[in-house]
């Protein structure tokens, strides 16, 4: 151990000396392998941070993978079930949705059908399809003349959503699921919806598809969750001060009533099966998906992240006949100091791994090079580019580049040193000393 | 009757007997060795005359394990080495030999005592830093220049570089110093010079084979051997056809 451990030193201490002794062949060596390096590095890099990036967006309105879910048609007594159920659990969330208008009482609102505000003629009339084909929903504002209102979607939430949907928070605060309800409904807005709001400012009535009276709404908070319509999340009993239970959720509003749940949460949903099946909903209805969208994500990017390696290879590559070239030169140069080196005793072995020793610091000193203009170029174009591109923001290096890069520069190091290595191992003492 | 210990010979520090060395180039092989018999005794000093080409520099280098003998006995001590495999044979000449060539091979990217201190750095064991050091220190002194240690060669005249090359030579403490033609780049005060930094070093035990073309070097050495035809004689005795 001593001795591998002294001709370790040995080959290093040699190795620095010959790299410090051709500074500018190591520095063209650095150079043709530059690149090559690089292209590791960014490709890991655009690859991880895509993949993030991706992902940050999809978990927003898909979820976390590991997430189980369970859409249910807001039937019967499905709703005040689920509601029961899963109230003030923090393993499980119920969503219900419903149609909402904010703003001039008894005018259309300005996104009739709850599309995007910047969509020309909003999102049109609300339709619903059956087998027979679409047509218009009826509602209470059909001839109503179109003033300063907003619709949305809103989402009433039996416990806190973020921990399977992290949305990014944006203004003011999430939703509080300690405290009693308010008689107001505290909503959360999406951006699309706080869009919509801070372009038209209007007295604040809210009217939901089948409630009792129009409350006046508090706006607390505003999240991206990765939706383009504009929606409010607010916490379901507030809305059941105004709302039937059997009004909460709409299939027509939105996906109907849908259950999240933690990988864990087993009993809730045994409990919740059993009780809505006793409600009269059909058991075969009733049905988990788990969220799997990293592992859908990996294996659709990984196809492209190996083509993208494949090419950075062979410029790596590149660098390597670089080295190699540099290299072969180098020892063949140096016959004398190699025979000289094995005349006091140097073994073969010791030389191989002196002239690796120089390639392998060529490569990690390129590599480190390389690691360092990546994060350097990732801060430049964050600040350049991050505003346009919110998932980005924070973004910090990926260390998988970090740890691609130096792993580049040592193959690149040993490929390009290993022939150089054996001709200097192989050079014979006694023709060249004789000389 | 009994023996005392005392007076039983110590071994030789190498003895070769009946070695051979065909040369195999592109041309017809060449017997270059054809039998020498040598043998070199602590504080020995031995000087090689001969021809160029009459295999002064192909004997030392199987003396120096750069080269294996094709026939014949080659002992270190008692230990025979004749067929010792590179690996072994790099450990031996680190430990039990010195070489000094005529061109110095010194390395000019390094210093004086960088250049003495690779003989140090080679693998075979692992030295401190600060041992190192005043190793390397102690055996530039031993040649004279010692003030000269972080000069690099090409600052350095033929006979310092010379003898910055004796002081690598010498840093390992070796058993037996080979010099082949050691003063063939110097003129002659200064190769009168490192002929006598080389042989002090048989003053503390250590056997000496040097190869040279000149007589007056040879002439200070405690042995003269002349190399022609392949085989090694004491200078001056006549061949016998």
């Amino acid at each position: 151990m001593i001795r591998l451990s002294g001709r370790l030193r040995a080959s290093l201490i040699i190795g620095g000396q010959g790299i410090r002794a051709r500074k500018l062949r190591t520095f063209l060596s650095m150079v043709s392998l530059f690149l090559g390096v690089l292209a590791v590095v960014v490709v890991q890099a655009g690859a991880e941070i895509a993949n993030r990036a991706m992902l940050a967006d999809v978990e927003l309105y898909q979820g976390k993978d590991g997430t189980r879910q369970m859409y249910l048609s807001p039937e019967g007594q499905t709703v005040p079930v689920a509601l029961e159920v899963l109230k003030g659990r923090t393993d499980s969330v119920a969503m219900t949705s419903a149609r909402a208008i904010i703003g001039e009482p008894g005018v259309k609102p300005i996104n009739e059908g709850g599309g995007p505000i910047d969509q020309p003629g909003g999102g049109g009339g609300r339709m619903t399809c059956d087998e027979n084909g679409c047509y218009p929903i009826e509602d209470g504002n059909a001839g109503s003349p179109q003033g300063q209102a907003i619709e949305l979607q809103l989402v009433g939430l039996t416990g806190d959503i973020r921990q399977f949907r992290p949305f990014r928070p944006s203004q003011g605060r999430w939703l509080d699921f300690g405290g009693e309800p308010s008689l107001a409904p505290r909503l959360v807005l999406n951006l699309e919806a706080a869009k919509a709001f801070s372009r038209y400012q209007v007295p604040a009535e809210m009217r939901v598809d089948g409630a009792t009276a129009n409350p006046t709404p508090q706006f607390v908070g505003v999240v991206d969750d990765g939706g383009y319509q504009p929606t409010a999340y607010v916490r379901s009993d507030e809305l059941l001060n105004w709302l039937p239970v059997t009004s909460m959720s709409d299939s027509r509003s939105g996906p109907g009533l849908q259950v999240l749940m933690t990988p864990a949460a087993v009993e809730v949903e045994h409990v919740l099966r059993a009780r809505l099946v006793a409600a009269g909903t059909p058991a075969d209805r009733l049905h988990v998906d788990t969220v799997k969208t990293l592992e859908r994500m990996s294996t659709e990017l990984a196809l492209l992240r190996w083509i993208f390696l494949g090419m950075a290879a062979l410029v790596l590559m590149i660098g390597v006949a670089g080295i190699l070239n540099v290299g072969l030169a180098t020892v063949g140069e140096r016959i004398e100091e190699f025979a000289l080196r094995r005349a006091v005793g140097t073994p073969r072995l010791l030389l191989a791994g002196i002239v690796l020793a120089e390639t392998l610091l060529t490569g990690l000193l390129t590599a480190a090079l390389a690691i360092g203009a990546g994060v350097v170029g990732l801060k430049l174009a964050l600040m350049l580019f991050g505003s346009r591109f919110p998932a980005l923001e924070g973004t910090a290096f990926p260390w998988q580049a970090g740890v691609a890069g130096v792993i580049a520069g040592l193959v690149a190091g040993v490929l390009g040193g290993l022939v150089p290595a054996l001709r200097a191992a192989r050079i014979p003492i006694a023709t060249v000393m004789r000389a | 009757m009994t023996t005392s210990p005392l007076l039983v010979p110590p071994p030789p520090l190498i003895h070769l007997s009946g070695v051979t060395k065909t040369l195999k180039g592109q041309d017809e092989p060449r017997a270059i060795l054809s039998g020498v018999d040598l043998t070199v005794h602590a504080g020995d000093s031995v000087a090689i005359l001969g021809r160029s080409g009459s295999g002064k520099s192909t004997l030392l280098s199987l003396i120096g394990l750069f080269d294996r003998p094709d026939g014949g006995q080659y002992l270190l001590g008692d230990r025979d080495i004749t067929k010792i495999p590179e690996r072994k044979a790099a450990a031996l000449r680190s430990a039990e030999f010195g070489f000094v060539f005529q061109r110095f091979f010194l390395l000019k990217h390094l210093t004086a005592a960088q250049n003495v201190a690779m003989a140090l750095v080679n693998g075979q064991g692992w030295l401190p830093r600060r041992k190192r050091k005043a190793k390397v220190l102690a055996a530039l002194e031993r040649v004279g220049i010692g003030h000269l240690a972080k000069h690099k060669p090409p600052r350095l005249s033929g006979g310092e570089q010379q003898r910055v090359a004796i002081a690598r030579a010498l840093v390992r403490e070796p058993r037996i110093l080979l010099a082949d033609e050691p003063t063939g780049a110097l003129d002659t005060e200064t190769g009168n010079l490192v002929v006598e930094v080389l042989r002090q070093a048989t003053d503390v035990g250590c056997g000496l084979v040097l190869v040279t073309h000149d007589h007056d070097h040879a002439a200070k050495m405690g042995r003269v051997l002349h190399l022609s035809d392949g085989l090694l004689r004491p200078a001056g005795q006549r061949v016998v056809a």
